[in-house]
């Protein structure tokens, strides 16, 4: 129980921080306190928790589909694939909705992360370092698609705001797409047994008596979804899905029933933390969350490599 | 003999070498040029601009869709390539006198001066509007249109002090260019710096010492800024996008509590004017009137 203590303390403390840090002085009575917290403060601070849940989820079924831990959504062309179909949307019919655009790139998502897992199929297992390898390359080949039409159609800065991460831009209003992550979050919760067993591999999951294909594609349907609404609201912001899972895990074993939230808690904190960094570092401009969490997660990522004292858990 | 010859190459070379050659400046500094080149091709948006507002007419263009006002200048040219790299197989077969380029394909330009004598005409940093100044000067002299040029650097002074005049203490200004949902802002240095700098319109943020591409900004920071006009240039609508145009980005409570939020003072500049072709005759000309009515509605 003290773990859950410590867990809403800091998530407590770091929402406080959040809602204290930025450009307008919340005590200095020039501009309505109440208001700011509404539209910019409160709003943001959510963007940012359910970026990071999401994107630390979506990273956990990615790692049990494929049985790797050191992959994740944006290391097997997910948010790259969701860039491609939202600039074919943005070309093809600019006026598009919202929803239109999201669907799309969801779907496009969906389509390059199977394409993926395609290309798993043949990349031999016993070096789990090599599955990475792939789904970079294939994540660059994506993305060298991307930023080649987005260069022809002068379109580069465009993409770049789904490219780094960053909540400048998440006002009361503009974010609230990203709600349907905790609902994900919820589904996901509710069918941790089974992604457990996904993480087993084809025959022993079939063995249990599980449908793993629906299962597996399911998984990366609700992986699709997260990863497109984070890079339509926010942007794409790297390595989440790496680093948190593998933290957890280390820290607290396997059970995906217990660790889930546990996951999506992680992931939350420590995006809003890197978005609180970067409303302070270059006050008052902005420096991309996705940006700080790279250089972080980089860093986390190598300790746990490295120098992190293994613990064994059941 | 001997000093008749002499004479005679006395005689005839400066008149050769005038014929040939004029001496202008460009962005990397005083450049021998061929006089009165036939067939111009203009890589940058500015530099073809201007030599249309000149009453010349390029052969080579790049593949972009012009702002509006240059339709006419890109009507029956042949696409040399793209903004940022020419297509140098056409223009080897084209073989034109002169290339210019700038901006965007400045990079470019060593490469190109293997092709066809080119000059680099950028016009960057905090001495945009000197330089764009200049440009004018330089392509009056290639071509022997110094008259025209004197006459359209004339009208753009006039332009100017009338600009001035309509903004003399109308209060300060905060220059915003919106991309999808966010915003940065820029600075007296930076792209649109010359708004601030050669108008004279007070900076509402003077730390603001921004880069070509600005500083991303939160909406917060245009709040507690809270300029008295907020001049807007829409990256979406520059790129022919209306999707998510500016307005909608800047509609929201923080901003509509600024001054200029509650004076309606937010003027949306046209931004394929000031960005595809910023630093053009016309374009500036073009802006500049936009800002005069903005704050003289009235006297344009």
């Amino acid at each position: 129980m003290k773990l859950w203590i410590i867990a809403i303390l800091t998530l407590a403390l770091l929402v406080g921080a959040s809602c204290l840090v930025g450009v307008v002085d919340l005590f200095a009575g020039n501009l309505d306190a109440t208001m700011v917290l509404a539209v910019s403060r409160l709003p943001r601070t959510f963007a940012a928790l359910l970026a990071g849940a999401g994107l630390a989820l979506a990273g956990v079924v990615v790692q049990m589909s494929v049985q790797n831990r050191l992959v994740e959504p944006g290391l097997v062309g997910t948010p790259e694939s969701a860039m491609l179909g939202l600039l074919a949307v943005t070309l093809l019919a600019p006026g598009a909705t919202l929803m239109v655009k999201m669907s799309v790139a969801a779907m496009s998502a969906l389509i390059g992360t199977l394409g993926f897992l395609w290309l798993a199929r043949n990349v031999p297992r016993r070096d789990p370092v090599l599955l990475p390898l792939v789904g970079l390359i294939y994540g660059g080949i994506i993305g060298a698609a991307v930023l080649w039409l987005a260069w022809t159609t002068d379109l580069v800065q465009y993409i770049g705001i789904w490219q780094s991460g960053e909540f400048s831009g998440a006002l009361r209003g503009r974010y609230e797409l990203l709600w349907v992550v905790a609902g994900i979050a919820g589904l996901l919760w509710l069918s941790a047994d089974r992604i457990t067993i996904l993480g087993l591999g084809e025959d022993t999951a079939r063995s249990l008596g599980l449908d793993y294909r629906q299962t597996l594609l399911t998984g990366l349907v609700l992986v699709s979804v997260i990863v497109s609404v984070v890079v339509v609201s926010v942007g794409s912001i790297p390595f989440v899905g790496l680093v948190v899972p593998n933290v957890v895990s280390r820290w607290r074993g396997d059970n995906l029933r217990r660790n889930l939230p546990l996951v999506a808690w992680l992931g939350g904190c420590m995006v809003l933390a890197c978005d609180i960094i970067g409303r302070l570092i270059r006050y008052p401009y902005e420096v991309p969350a996705g940006t700080i969490f790279a250089v972080l997660g980089a860093g986390i990522f190598l300790w746990l490599l490295y120098a992190a004292p293994r613990r064994a858990h059941g | 003999m001997k000093t008749t010859l002499a004479t005679l190459a006395l005689a005839v070379i400066p008149t050769f070498a005038l014929a040939q050659t004029v001496e202008v400046e460009t962005a990397t500094g005083r450049m021998a040029v061929p006089a009165a080149p036939k067939i111009i091709v203009a890589l940058d948006l500015a530099a073809i601009d201007d030599l249309s507002a000149l009453g010349l007419k390029v052969a080579g263009v790049p593949d972009i869709t012009p702002p509006a006002y240059l339709a006419e200048a890109f009507a029956n040219t042949k696409i040399v390539g793209t903004l940022f790299e020419p297509d140098f197989e056409a223009l080897a077969v084209m073989a034109p006198d002169l290339i210019v380029a700038g901006g965007r394909s400045q990079t470019q330009v060593a490469p190109l001066s293997q092709i066809a004598p080119t000059i680099d005409m950028t016009i960057s940093g905090d001495e945009f509007f000197t330089q764009a100044e200049a440009r004018v000067v330089a392509y009056g002299e290639i071509f022997g249109l110094e008259g025209k040029a004197t006459t359209l650097l004339a009208d753009l002074d006039a332009a100017v002090a009338k600009s001035k005049l309509a903004a003399e203490g109308k209060g300060d200004v905060l220059i915003l260019l919106t991309n999808g949902g966010k915003v940065s802002a820029y600075g007296d240095d930076s792209r649109f710096g010359w708004l601030h700098t050669a108008l004279g319109l007070p900076e509402a943020y003077p730390d603001l010492t921004a880069e070509t591409h600005g500083e991303a900004v939160s909406f917060e920071f245009v709040a507690d800024v809270n300029p008295d006009w907020i001049f807007v240039v829409d990256r979406g609508a520059a790129i022919g996008q209306d999707g998510e145009a500016a307005a909608v980005t800047l509609d929201n409570p923080l901003v509509a509590g600024t001054n200029a939020g509650k004076a309606g003072q937010i003027v949306y500049l046209d931004s394929a004017r000031l960005y595809l072709s910023g630093g053009g005759i016309q374009s500036m000309m073009g802006t500049i009137a936009e800002v005069t009515s903005a704050f003289a509605p009235d006297a344009s």
